[in-house]
């Protein structure tokens, strides 16, 4: 991994068109601020590592176990 | 089944079949033209671009999206409209609009897991899967609203 030193107010490029900004520097926060494209998208990264662990749980369901809770769905669905 | 290929209205696509072994249908064969095409794939996943939408009266109101270059790997989705019925108020408005359209054939499903030796669900409402069936396009989409849940329960 990349590990730069930045002072308050300086800026990193990523690519040509992602500029990242040290607007704030306060006890153990720093805020951020970014400049993209509007097709780049930015999240927090626990997020994105919250949806992966979501998906990688769903993608080991198993047939059996989803087909008693379609069940038990559907029988409520229908009264 | 044989009655209605030949019925079927002439198509300017070639059929073209293709056969998969899957954990949950065992082999499956099917139609090329049904894949559909996520260019990023689903989120941790994104080395699947080709899936499948499939629909089988067991596991109702299910579905499964299945990888097809990955056959082992299977999610199993759920229209969320069908237990969180508000749900379009998170939604932005371009794409309920196209959702409801008469003339668009969409789909918008959320991911499904099981919990616990019950089996309690969970929907992921924050990451939708959005599925375009006449561009054949497919995208796991992440909403911005802060209030959404990624673990929803529904039972």
């Amino acid at each position: 991994m990349l590990v730069l030193t930045r002072k308050l107010g300086q800026d990193i490029l990523i690519g040509d068109q992602v500029l990242v900004k040290v607007v704030k520097i306060e006890n153990n926060k720093v805020q951020l601020g970014i400049q993209a494209p509007r097709d780049v998208a930015i999240f927090r990264y626990e997020l994105i590592r919250k949806i992966k662990d979501f998906n990688y749980r769903a993608s080991t369901t198993s047939p059996l176990q989803l087909k008693t809770a379609a069940g038990v769905m559907k029988q409520r669905m229908h009264g | 089944m044989w009655h209605q290929t030949c019925r079927k209205e002439p198509s300017i696509e070639v059929e073209r079949r293709m056969r998969i072994k899957t954990r949950q249908f065992g082999e499956i064969e099917f139609d090329e033209n049904k894949i559909i095409h996520f260019p990023k794939g689903i989120i941790g996943f994104e080395d699947c671009q080709r899936f499948l939408v499939i629909h089988d009266e067991d596991y109702e109101p299910f579905r499964w999206l299945i990888a097809v270059d990955r056959q082992e790997i299977g999610f199993p989705v759920i229209n969320p409209f069908l237990v969180v019925p508000d749900y379009t108020q998170e939604l932005p408005n371009s794409l309920v609009e196209k959702l409801f359209a008469a003339d668009e054939l969409m789909d918008l499903f959320c991911v499904v897991t099981l919990k616990g030796e019950g089996g309690k669900v969970t929907i992921n409402l924050k990451s939708p899967i959005v599925i375009d069936y006449q561009n054949k396009r497919g995208e796991q989409m992440v909403l911005p609203s802060d209030s959404l849940p990624i673990s929803h329960p529904i039972s």
